[in-house]
Formats: C-alpha cells, structure tokens, sequence
C-alpha cells in the first residue's frame, strides 16, 4: 500500500490562486484594452506587446540572473502591471518610453522591494509617474494618431482636464457626457471609455477579486467633494460629473488603487484609502499645477497603506 | 431571514455524498481496542486487568480528574491486554484490548427501540446517568457533556443550542440521525433544557439539509403533542457557511450574542451541544445506555457511490477493519481523513482505532488535498475577509515566523478557533494555520503561566 | 530676492539652535543612569545576542553580571572562558573555567535506518510536525528533519544532511549557545562536553519504546538492553526507560560499550580512525565511526 499523506487541517484548499486572481485582473482590462485598440490602432498594440513583453521578460530576468530565486512570472502579476503601464500611457508614446517605464516599474517599483507582495507603491503607477515627470512633453502628447474606427482626428486634442486646466470652465461648456461615457476623447490610452471600465469593475466584482469599498469611497468622495465646489461656484470650478468621467478617476479607482499589495487591508482602511485618493486627486484638479492627480494621489496613499492597517483593524468576534 | 454568523466565513462545495445512504450497523471484528483517552480532559485509568471477563456496556475506565469521562466495552469478550497502542496520529495512548465473545450486554441496559418519552424529573438522576454512561460531546472536542450542562454557581443558562449544522463539507452523519432519530434528539433535547433549568432551546440545522429540518421539525410537534415538557424547542435554519457549527459561531448566528475572548459560551447565558450529544444523552438517560456506539461516515470523492456508507459501529473497532467491511481504500486516495475535511486529523495510522467522537472517515485524492508551494504574500487580505473570528491570519503569521509573542497577544491569536478558513482561502497557498496554530499553543501557555503566578 | 534667501537662512538657523536645544533639555531631563561598568562588560562580549546564555541579549547579560557581582551563575557559551577571563578582568571578580561544550544530535535515524511509514506535507517546521503527530517514521522520539535547529543557528554551525536527513553541527562553529536545543521539539540535542581533542561518546538515540518497537521503527536504535551499562567499567551509563544514557562527566572514552551494543546506537566522535596511535585527532570535521550493528540481542 502507498504511504499514506499527513498533514495539518485543513485538508482542502480553495481553487483561487495568486495566478487566477491576476488573471481576471487581465481579462476584467480586456475590454478596456480592445477599446483602445479599436481607437489608436497599431501603436496601441505596439505599446501593449513591449509594455507587456518587457515588464514579464525583466521580471524572469531579475529573479533568474540577480536574485537568483524562483521564477514568479507565472503568477501573471508582471502581466498585469505591464497592461496598466500601456494603458497609463498616452497613444503617441515612443517604444523606448515604454520600456523605460517598464524598467521603472518593475526594476525599481517591484523587484527592488523584493517581489510581488513586498513593494509599496503601485509598480504601473511609479513607472508612468517617473515618465511624466521625465517626459513632461511626450506624455502630455495626445497627438493624432490613425485608429480603426473613426479618423485620425477622433481621438486628438488635448484632454478635456487640460482644457478645463487652460482655458478654464468656457473651455469645456460644449462636452457630451453621453459621448464621454463610451469614447472620453484624449488621455491616456486606458481613459478612453468608462463603460468598458465599468465593465470590468462589474467582472472582477462578480469574481470576488477585489471588494467595492475603496473603488466606491474614491467615486463618492470625487462626486461630493466637487459637487459642493460647483454649486458653491459652478464658473470656477468643473461639475461633479465632468470629473467622475475624465480623466483617470476610472482606470485608477478600479485598477489601480484596488491592487492588492498596496492597499489596505480591512474594509474600513479601504474607505480611509479611497477617500484620501480622491480628496488628494480632486486637490490637484483644482489647485494643482497638474490638469490631473489621480496617479500622485494613489501613490500618496499607498505610502500611508502601513500606517492604515496598523490603526484600522478588522471588527474582532467578542471584543 | 436565514441567520447565520456575523464575521468571516468561507463557501467550500458542501460534496455530502453519502446523505443518501441509510444508518448500517457495521459488524463487530474479532478484537477492540479502546482508547482511555475518549475525551477532553485527564485520560481514564483502566479498572479491568487482562484476563477479566467483560460484558458490553460495563465500564473498563474511570475518569482520573474533574474533566474526565467513563469509558465503557463496547463489546463482550476477555480483556487480552492494557499498554500503550498508537493513535491515529501515532502518538502512544493506553487500550484495553478485547477479543470479542458473542455479544453480552451488561444488566440494566434496555436495549430495545421503543421511544420512552417521560423525562425523569431528578435532575441530579440525569447528571449522574449522563456522567456514569460516559457521555462526551460528539462535536469533535469531546467535552465531558456532564461537566457542561452543571453550569458555575452564579451563571444561568439562557439558551440552549443544539447543533445540527454540520457545516463541515462531507459529514452526513449528523444528518442521518437527524432523518432517523429525530424524537431521540429532540428528547435528548428537552433533557438537558430541563436540567439546565428551562431555557429557550434552539435546534440550529443549515439550510442544505431541508430533509433534517423537516423530520426535526415534525418530531417537535409530534412530541408537543404528547407532553407539555417539550414546548420552547424550535428550529432555526441557518444559512450554508463554513464553519457555522464553530460554537461561538453558533451562538452569534442563533442568539445574536458574541463570547468574550478567553471566555465561555456560558458566560453569555449559552450552552451549545451537538445533535450527537442529544442522542447519547437520550440513550443514556432513558436507556441507561452508555456510549459505546456512534454514527461515521465513509465517504470521498474517488470512493465508488454504492461504497458511501454511514456505519452505527462500536468505539474501538480499528479504522483498518471499517476500511476493509466498506470495500477498501480507493487506488487513488492518498489521504485518509478522521473528521472533517477542514478540521479533522490526516490519519498516519491506520492500525488507530475509532473513538468516541470518531465521525468519519473521508478519503481525499492527491488533487484535492496536497498542497501547492507556498509563494509570496500579495496582502490580498482574503485571510482576514475569511477570519471568522475577525483576526488578521497574514499578520499573526509574520508575527509567529519572527517568535514576537507580545504582538500575537496583543492581535489576539489566541482567540483563533482553528477552523482553517485562513488556510482554505489563501491564494498564496501560505501555511497560515499551520504557523498559527503551534504560536497559538505557546501563547495560551504563557498567559496561563501569567495567570497561574498571580 | 536677496532678501529672501538671507530670510530664509535666517529662519533655518534659528529653528536649528532653537531645537538643538530642545533635544539637549530633553536628553538631560529623561537621561538614565546606567553602571558605567556595563558599558565596559558589554564591550568584551561577543555581541552576537544569541541568548545563549538566559538573557534577552549581550546588555541584559552585562547587566546581569554586574548587578550580580558574581560570576557563578552567569557563563556566555559563545565567548567561553577567554570572555570570561575578559568580563572577570573588567569587573575584578574571580572565574572559574569551564569545559567547552557542543551540541550533539542524539538520532542516527537515517533513511536506511528508520524507513517512512507515512509522508508529510504540512508546513514544514519541526515543532508544526510534533504538534499534528508523531512523525513520518515508526519513531516518535527521532529526528523530523525539518530544520527548526537548523534555522535557530545564528552561526551556520548546523546544517541538514540531505542523504541521511539528519542535521549535522560542525563542532568548530558551534558555540553552545543551545538555540538548537530549545528549538528541537523532540529534545534530541544535546550539549555535551565537546572532550580531549572533541573525542567523545554518546548514545544517538533517545528512543523510549522498548526494544522490540524501538527495533522495528529503526534499526539504528536504543533497545535499552543495558549491554553498555554492564560492560562500563566507570559506572557512566545509566539506563532508564529503556535508554541508555552516558554522562560525559564521568565517561573516560575506553569506548568498552561501543564495541558492546547491539544496534550500534553508541556513537563516538573524533577518535583516530585507525588502531590507537597518539597521534592528533583529525579536528576538522566530526567523522562518525559507526560500529556495525552485531549479532541481535541476547
């Protein structure tokens, strides 16, 4: 008879894996990315195969040559972070650029902190946050660019943020917000629609990948917060939905700021979390010198995550 | 509204194979092993020397302390020997071992079907049958049951819960008694809500066995019916979550009421037994029945369907012999599990034989059971959604890896019940209770340690 | 413009005298006065903090010393007598020299020796092990070869065997600091007088069972016969639960009852390989001459 196996309780295990997880993460941005195909065309699948290529090579590389550890790309974690890169990139983007944010992300953001589950910060975020401080010009590009629907002009111009930013509220009087929901023209790639953002929040919730509260909290708070500016003062300030729709509230409350390893734990950290992103993000639309906050936000409450967990412990049985 | 607890929780498949299968009574081999440690508590000391002739139900073990329990033959036949036998974890625990002759039972044992409904009104006489009969509870911590239903002075019992959850995936054999013995566990019931002096009793069954609540249901009021000493019992259908049946889940689910860290379920006016507990109390209060017998489930997924079993077999038949009469090991059974899938014990040896609280025996496959290497912690915090207790299972086991005890205390590892969701939900296939558990173990010790020099 | 930047200068200037004298105030008003001599202790010592010696780390035991004034009960393994010398010499005390010690693995159940029964696939830490169960083999004494000692090291001195899975100590870097022995659940190491020219003898086995269960589950075992305690003409070996024991105070390494037992569970270290020459003992690394297991018992 075979030797029997011995081992601890619980015997069972659930189906769900690190690997599972980020992989619905990556079909819950397929719409996201099938749209901004559609819209930028071949240069978007250009910035999406080196982001992709690059941020999972670098990841194999690192752990095979300079940590000498096991591989991890299997866990599809450097998948995920090098599609948000892509999407968190404007369409005109050079190919070094985004290897270069992929070197960021991964090298420094992930790899340096000791892998998945050991970084701080969002690796996607750090890498386009360094090529925008890096690039002010190519990363503000929202040059033409040929997709396949629509003309070159479809997608051009600066975004809606920037004009609000220049021009002030004038600027932006003739937007469509209908028109916004399903083709935000200008951004970045990953900004182009919110329903297919909307999409896979609904994916990954149904999955149970990631809770509603800090997706939610951000949503809300953005909401409140520039209500109360815009009725106080609807010439000054731009109105509640203009700014739940532009810009990359959106990408960033669903995918970014829901990332597991640098977002609180508990529900109610969650809410802190989210609701720290979008006062801070809401702060740099209004008083910023940058049309858009939300990368700077999510990566300033990522740095607080420690602090967050330490004080917002779960509701404990009997105490 | 389906109650149910309040913190934490996981979903496993419920896989309750054998709920078809009828009760079978499980032949008896030629010779028994039976453990002197039955139960929680102090083992029992042997009062049979080899040679000694015994009839079955006569005790072979007194308790050896005040949480100790009576052990029972569960067989007739000569006692061949008394020494230390491994159990099922291999660790060395005194048997008795008797070859079996006929099968004799001792006087004063009725041993017929015939459903006795006049609860004695002596409550001392029932105590003292459930403590001579050597009734544990039959939940899995083999708690002496008489120990339980004596409250302290200065503490009243306001609810009693009877659990029929059976939360754990697999186990049917809760739910066979409770489709064929339901008036036994229902008088069992009553039994104890009487000696605890009336409370509200509360029978808390999960809503993926409607069978159960029905047949219970149905005896409540063809008992209601007969007598007035069974009024205020009732069903309480729970919703489907693992692990319900955990006691201070239970009483959160059904009372709405949490226990305090470190405290007792009767601290907040709850006593919880199993459905299990109800019929031995019911044998050994109205049959003057020991427990010798208890119901086990064979199940599995690789196990063929005409080979799920539930067994009524006798305490101390070797899990080798159940194995053999239900057709052997499957091919691809690699794991043999005494309990639960979630908190049972992985059986190293199968040679150990069956106890008291003995309820199943579960085959699982190298696909099912063997774990995967563990990775990097991505903080998803599905640990802590699942904690029923509300702790945090990826911080306790940094803490525990880097031996920082007053941390552990301070996030309270010791209110851990071990149930394993932490484990069970963990993408990263981190051996969070594993870690836990063992840290658990020295904590408890030093703040017993702690409270002990005071 | 100018005046901007001398403002600002003039600002940071002031906010830094102003808080170089907060820190002084503060520092001077919770200053804790401390023995200068445990200064002076703690700096001869080996400042590893192993805890070797009872104490939370290197400071605790300096102040142990000096609050105790009293160097009896306070020894630190890792330095050994030249620290002591050392801490003596510091604080003026007298202190007496003690026999260097080593840590000693008492299992010699090999794979060969002491087969599986069943496989283990929890986490794997020793004390998770002993926890859940008695052990993958049939001895519920012996090694469970998951490396807690190992891990409990500081100096690297122990690591796993792969082909015997055993942990083995390398007796140069041990230091007896004894974090192996309170990391082993199962007790199995030892510290043990490391002996003339680390030459020493000693039972590896610490199996309880008697001899015909202690024979099955491993072949390498002590069966308690008492052969050695017989034959030891010192009065060294003492048997009690059917095991054998040899106090290393007493044992003058004659190796009478290696010869004697029947399983070969009596192990000695360091010995010259060949016949008896007063030739210096190959101190490198622990070489262990397992005598052949002879005819059986009785």
């Amino acid at each position: 008879m075979n030797r029997l196996l011995v081992s601890p309780a619980p015997h069972l295990h659930t189906k769900t894996s690190t690997m599972s997880l980020m992989r619905d993460v990556v079909i819950a941005l397929l719409p996201t990315v099938i749209v901004s195909i559609l819209f930028y065309g071949w240069r978007e699948i250009m910035i999406l195969a080196v982001s992709v290529i690059s941020c999972v090579l670098l990841e194999y590389l690192i752990t095979r040559f300079l940590l000498k550890r096991p591989n991890t790309t299997g866990d599809w974690s450097a998948a995920v972070t090098g599609v948000l890169l892509a999407l968190n990139l404007p369409a005109t983007s050079p190919w070094w650029m985004v290897l270069i944010g992929a070197i960021v992300a991964i090298g420094v953001a992930k790899m340096t902190f000791g892998g998945l589950g050991q970084n701080l910060f969002n690796p996607a975020l750090v890498g386009r946050v360094f090529l925008l401080i890096s690039f002010p010009v190519a990363m503000t590009d929202w040059g033409p660019v040929q997709g396949f629907i629509g003309g070159a002009d479809a997608a051009t111009g600066a975004t809606p943020l920037g004009l609000a930013k220049e021009g002030g509220i004038e600027a932006i009087r003739n937007l469509d917000y209908l028109n916004m929901l399903y083709m935000n023209i200008g951004g970045s790639a990953g900004e182009l629609s919110a329903i297919a953002i909307i999409i896979g929040f609904i994916y990954l919730l149904a999955r149970k990948v990631i809770r509603p509260h800090i997706t939610l909290s951000i949503w809300i708070t953005v909401f409140v917060f520039s209500g109360i500016m815009w009725l106080a003062d609807p010439s000054a300030y731009t109105d509640p939905i203009f700014n739940l729709l532009t810009g990359g509230i959106l990408l960033g409350s669903v995918f970014m700021a829901t990332d597991y390893v640098t977002s609180p734990m508990s529900a109610k950290g969650g809410i802190i979390f989210g609701v720290g992103i979008g006062l801070i993000t809401m702060l740099i639309r209004y008083f910023g010198s940058y049309p858009e906050g939300v990368s700077f936000a999510i990566l300033i409450m990522n740095s607080t995550v420690p602090l967050i967990n330490k004080f917002c412990k779960s509701k404990k049985y009997g105490r | 509204m389906k109650k149910t607890f309040s913190i934490g929780g996981v979903h496993p498949a419920d896989k309750k194979i054998s709920a078809g299968c009828s009760i079978e009574v499980l032949p008896t081999p030629q010779t028994v092993y039976i453990s002197m440690s039955q139960h929680l508590g102090a083992p029992a000391t042997p009062t049979v020397a080899v040679g000694d002739k015994v009839k079955a139900g006569q005790v072979i073990g007194e308790p050896a302390g005040f949480i100790s329990a009576y052990v029972h033959s569960s067989v007739s036949g000569t006692v061949k020997s008394i020494g230390p036998r491994p159990d099922l974890a291999g660790n060395k625990v005194t048997h008795v071992e008797i070859a079996v002759e006929g099968d004799e039972w001792a006087d004063g044992i009725d041993l017929s079907e015939t459903l006795v409904t006049e609860i004695p009104a002596d409550n001392r006489f029932i105590i003292d049958r459930i403590k001579s009969n050597g009734v544990v509870g039959l939940g899995g911590a083999t708690f002496p049951t008489h120990v339980k239903l004596t409250p302290p002075e200065g503490k009243k019992a306001e609810i009693l819960i009877l659990n029929g959850a059976e939360c754990e995936p697999y186990l049917t054999s809760d739910y066979r008694i409770m489709l064929e013995k339901p008036d036994q566990i229902v008088i069992g019931a009553a039994i104890m809500k009487q000696v605890l002096g009336g409370p509200r009793t509360v029978i808390g069954i999960e809503d993926n066995k409607p069978e159960a609540i029905e047949s219970v249901r149905a005896a409540i009021s063809r008992l209601q019916a007969k007598s007035a000493s069974y009024s205020g019992i009732e069903v309480a259908v729970l919703k489907k979550k693992y692990p319900q049946g955990g006691e201070k889940q239970l009483i959160d689910a059904v009372a709405h009421r949490q226990v305090k860290s470190m405290g007792l379920p009767i601290d907040v006016g709850a006593v919880v037994q199993n459905v299990a507990t109800s019929l031995a109390v019911y044998d050994a209060v109205m049959k003057n029945r020991p427990l010798t017998t208890n119901t086990l489930t064979v199940t599995g997924d690789c196990l063929p369907a005409d080979r799920q079993k539930n067994y009524l077999f006798r305490i101390g038949v070797p899990f080798s012999f159940i194995i053999e009469q239900s057709g052997g090991m499957p091919e691809d059974a690699v794991k043999v599990i005494s309990g639960g899938p979630m908190m049972g014990k992985a059986i190293s040896n199968l040679d150990a034989t069956t106890v008291k609280g003995s309820s199943s025996i579960l085959y699982l496959t190298a696909e099912q059971t063997v774990r995967k290497p563990e990775s990097n912690c991505i903080r998803c915090g599905k640990c802590v959604e699942a904690c029923p207790m509300g702790l945090e299972p990826y911080l306790l086991n940094k803490l525990a890896r880097n031996g920082m005890m007053d941390e552990l205390e301070q996030n309270a590892i010791q209110d851990c019940i071990e149930c394993g969701c932490c484990l069970y939900s963990c993408p990263a296939n981190i051996p969070l209770l594993d870690v836990i558990r063992v840290a658990k173990g020295d904590v408890m010790r030093a703040i017993r340690a702690r409270s002990a020099k005071k | 413009m100018t005046t901007t930047i001398i403002w600002t200068i003039a600002i940071l200037s002031l906010l830094g005298v102003v808080l170089a004298v907060v820190l002084y105030l503060v520092a001077k008003k919770f200053r804790v006065e401390e023995d200068s001599r445990i200064d002076e202790v703690e700096k001869v010592l080996p400042g590893a903090n192993c805890g070797g010696c009872g104490n939370a780390g290197c400071r605790a035991f300096a102040k142990a010393c000096v609050d105790a004034m009293n160097l009896d009960s306070n020894f630190c393994p890792v330095g050994g007598n030249d620290t002591m010398k050392k801490v003596a010499a510091v604080l003026g005390l007298e202190v007496k020299e003690k026999a260097p010690m080593v840590a000693v693995v008492r299992c010699n159940g090999t794979c060969e020796n002491r087969p599986r029964t069943n496989d283990y696939g929890g986490y794997s830490s020793c004390r998770v092990k002993a926890a859940l169960y008695s052990g993958d083999t049939g001895c519920s004494f012996g090694c469970l070869g998951c490396g807690d000692c190992v891990a409990a090291c500081q100096f690297g001195a122990i690591k796993m065997n792969p082909q015997t899975g055993l942990p083995e100590v390398d007796q140069e870097k041990c230091t007896a600091c004894g974090a192996c022995v309170k990391a082993c659940p199962k007790n199995i190491i030892e510290l043990r007088n490391k002996g003339p020219r680390g030459m020493r003898v000693f039972v590896s086995c610490v199996n309880k069972d008697k001899g015909a269960v202690a024979r099955k589950a491993c072949s390498a075992a002590c069966i308690g016969c008492g052969k050695c305690a017989k034959v030891c003409p010192h009065g060294a070996i003492t048997v009690e639960n059917n095991l054998a024991y040899i106090d290393f105070t007493k044992c003058k390494l004659c190796r009478k009852c290696v010869a004697e037992c029947p399983t070969g569970a009596i192990h000695t270290v360091n010995f010259p390989v060949v016949k008896p020459k007063p030739e210096p003992a190959p101190a490198a690394k622990e070489t262990v001459v397992k005598e052949k297991p002879e005819t059986k018992e009785e």
